[in-house]
Formats: structure tokens, sequence, C-alpha cells
């Protein structure tokens, strides 16, 4: 799959580019940033114009990015509202858009560069939780380009090594995903140890705590 | 301190502990997969060839293992350049392409390419370049022709 993707991008140049970003940025997972490294290699080998390349790059990422927000937004709202009608969920619901209204920028940023594996996730619930269009673009666009000019220019650099690159970043892709999620949950346990901080020591304060949630539940 | 994290410990239901062994969890698998990452970067700092693959085309390979194009397209009986087409200076074929069009597989067409740049070293090895002039892009339009330099030879 890998193989026949970069092999396109060898074969048709740009316009292999420009397609692919634009799959993968809606959520199908291709090997994007592998594409761009190659993509990178090429422009060090003369094959490729950088501009070119960083253009249709950017272009069809926020492309794609934006059918994935289009499809939370219309597709993926009306699923979020039955499921929150059913569950008489709707205060939660007003939270997550509270929160993503409010986090949401900083989180299209950096799943555009940093946490890559989230990107095609956020671009849906930033279209569920109705996080304005116009800044979810702006955020879009910046993160791109800056995910973009990062790959481009890690390829150019190591444009002689760019199987063993690519190889190299899907891993520590993973490795920053995970450290995310042992952030988050660092950071719940550590609400835990707070909470019983503030709280006089009660034995059965957690499990009663679970027990009113499942009630409510 | 210790008493208040115990104390704590013993308030725990069990969506807390499911939260502390997923933290656990997380934590160690990641952990795990930065250490092969590392080795993985600190191996391919002592490695510099790229491992030929189907999607390469030969002037990829030869970019990569620093070797002249010309060489890598004898080795495979093609022409260095497509002249029928101007809007193609280069061939852009990836090597399973070749590799089907010359009802090979990849896996052979890999084996002559690392074949051909075996002997090229050799051949650098054995002839090193004349001191005096000026350092030769392995890329540099159009190619050379081989010469050996007797003047050279041990």
């Amino acid at each position: 799959m890998t193989d026949q993707l970069l092999s396109w991008l060898s074969a048709y140049g740009l316009p292999a580019l420009f397609f692919v970003l634009v799959v993968a940025s809606a959520g199908v997972p291709f090997p994007a940033t592998f594409l761009l490294v190659a993509a990178g290699s090429f422009v060090a080998q003369g094959e490729l114009k950088l501009w070119e390349v960083c253009a249709l790059a950017c272009a069809g990422a926020v492309a794609g990015d934006q059918i994935g927000y289009l499809v939370g937004r219309y597709g993926g709202r009306a699923l979020v509202l039955t499921t929150t009608r059913r569950f008489r969920a709707a205060d939660k619901l007003a939270r997550a858009e509270a929160l993503t209204r409010r986090w949401g920028g900083a989180g299209v940023f950096l799943s555009r560069w940093l946490v890559t594996l989230l990107g095609p996730w956020v671009n849906l619930t930033s279209g569920a939780a109705r996080y304005p269009w116009a800044r979810f673009f702006v955020w879009d666009v910046l993160g791109e380009a800056l995910w973009v000019a990062i790959y481009v220019t890690l390829g150019k650099i190591f444009s002689d090594r760019v199987q063993q690159l690519a190889d190299l970043l899907g891993s520590l892709a993973w490795v920053v995903l995970g450290a995310l999620a042992a952030l988050l949950l660092g950071w719940k346990l550590l609400t835990y140890f707070r909470d019983s901080d503030a709280q006089p020591p009660d034995h059965s304060a957690a499990d009663a705590r679970d027990y009113a949630d499942e009630r409510a539940a | 301190m210790r008493r208040g994290v115990v104390q704590t410990l013993k308030g725990f239901g069990w969506r807390q502990w499911l939260v502390v062994l997923l933290f656990f969890v997380v934590l160690g698998a990641t952990a795990l997969h930065a250490t092969f990452t590392l080795r993985r970067a600190i191996y391919w700092r002592q490695h510099q060839d790229d491992p030929i693959r189907g999607w390469m085309t030969v002037g990829y390979v030869a970019h990569s293992y620093r070797v002249p194009p010309r060489v890598l397209y004898e080795a495979l009986d093609l022409p260095p350049r497509e002249p029928h087409d101007p809007h193609a200076p280069r061939d852009r074929r990836p090597l399973r392409e070749i590799a089907r069009e010359q009802g090979r597989t990849v896996e052979e067409i890999t084996a002559t390419l690392q074949a051909a740049i075996a002997r090229e070293r050799e051949r650098q090895r054995a002839t090193p370049p004349n001191p005096g002039a000026p350092p030769t892009s392995p890329h540099a339009p159009p190619p050379p022709p081989p010469r050996r330099d007797d003047g050279g030879k041990p």
C-alpha cells in the first residue's frame, strides 16, 4: 500500500501528492508523512520544485480537513443529537462544545503537526461540536503549513534516506500519541489525589462517587 | 504525605483503579516503544544506505547510494534518459514498474542494482579521485563516461 502510493508520487509527482493528502487528511489511513518526506527528497534531487510541493501539499491537506469537518458538522451532528437526546445528555454535549470552543484552536493546531494521528478525529469532533468554521480554517492552515514545512525540510535534509527516516517518524508518531495519553491519564490520577487532599479522608468517598455516577447513567 | 497517598488509594473504586492500570500500561508501552525508536534512530545514524524498495526510482537509488545513475541504468539495460519525451528529462518510473515491464520481480531488480552498486563502489575504491580535481556530484547531468586513469592504478 505505502509502496503503491509512493510509486504514484515517483511516477506522477504533484497531482499524486495532492490527491493522497486530501484522502489522508479526510481520514483514510494513508502514509501522508512518508509522502511528504519523499517529496522533500525529490525536491533535493531537483525532480520537484519546493514551492509547488509546499503549496499543493498544504492545499491538499487543508481540503481533506474541511471534508472531515463538514462530515462532523452535518453528518455527525445529527448522530450526536439523536444519541444525546436518547441518553438525556444534552448538558454534557453543551459542556463538550464549550470545551471545544475554548481549547479547539490549540487542539486543531497541535493535531495538524505534533499529534498527527488524531488529526482526522479532531476534524470530525470540531465539526460535530460546531467549532466556528472560520477559526477552524485559520488554525488548520497554520498547523498544516507547519506540518508540511517540517516534513518536507526533513526529507530535503535526509534526501538519501527517505525509507528509514519515514519508518523512524512513523514510530515516533506512536511515541508522541502514547506520551500524550499517559499525560492525560496521569493528570486524571493527579486530580484524584488533589480531590482527596481537599476533602477529609473518607474510605468510601470514591466508591460513593462511582455509585452516584452509575445511578445517574 | 505517604499516609495521605495510602488513604487516597484505599478510597479508590474500580473506575479509579482502571485509570491507574491504564496509566501504567500506556506508560510502559510508550517507554518500550520509545526505546525501540531510539535504538532504530541510533542504527539509522550509523547506516547510511536506504534499503531498496519498489517505489524508488533508479535516480533515487543512485542518490541514496551515491553512485552515478548511469551505472544503474546500464545494469538494468535501460537508456539513461528518455529522449523521445521532452517533458520527462529523467526516468521517473518506480522500480516495480520497471520490473513489470521487464518481466522480473522487484527482488531480482534489487539484486541486480545491489550488485551494480557493489561493483561501482569497488571501482571507486580501486581508483581514488584525483586530489586536484573538483568534487563531482553523482547526479551531475549528463554523467561522464567511465574512464580508468592508468596513472592512478597501483
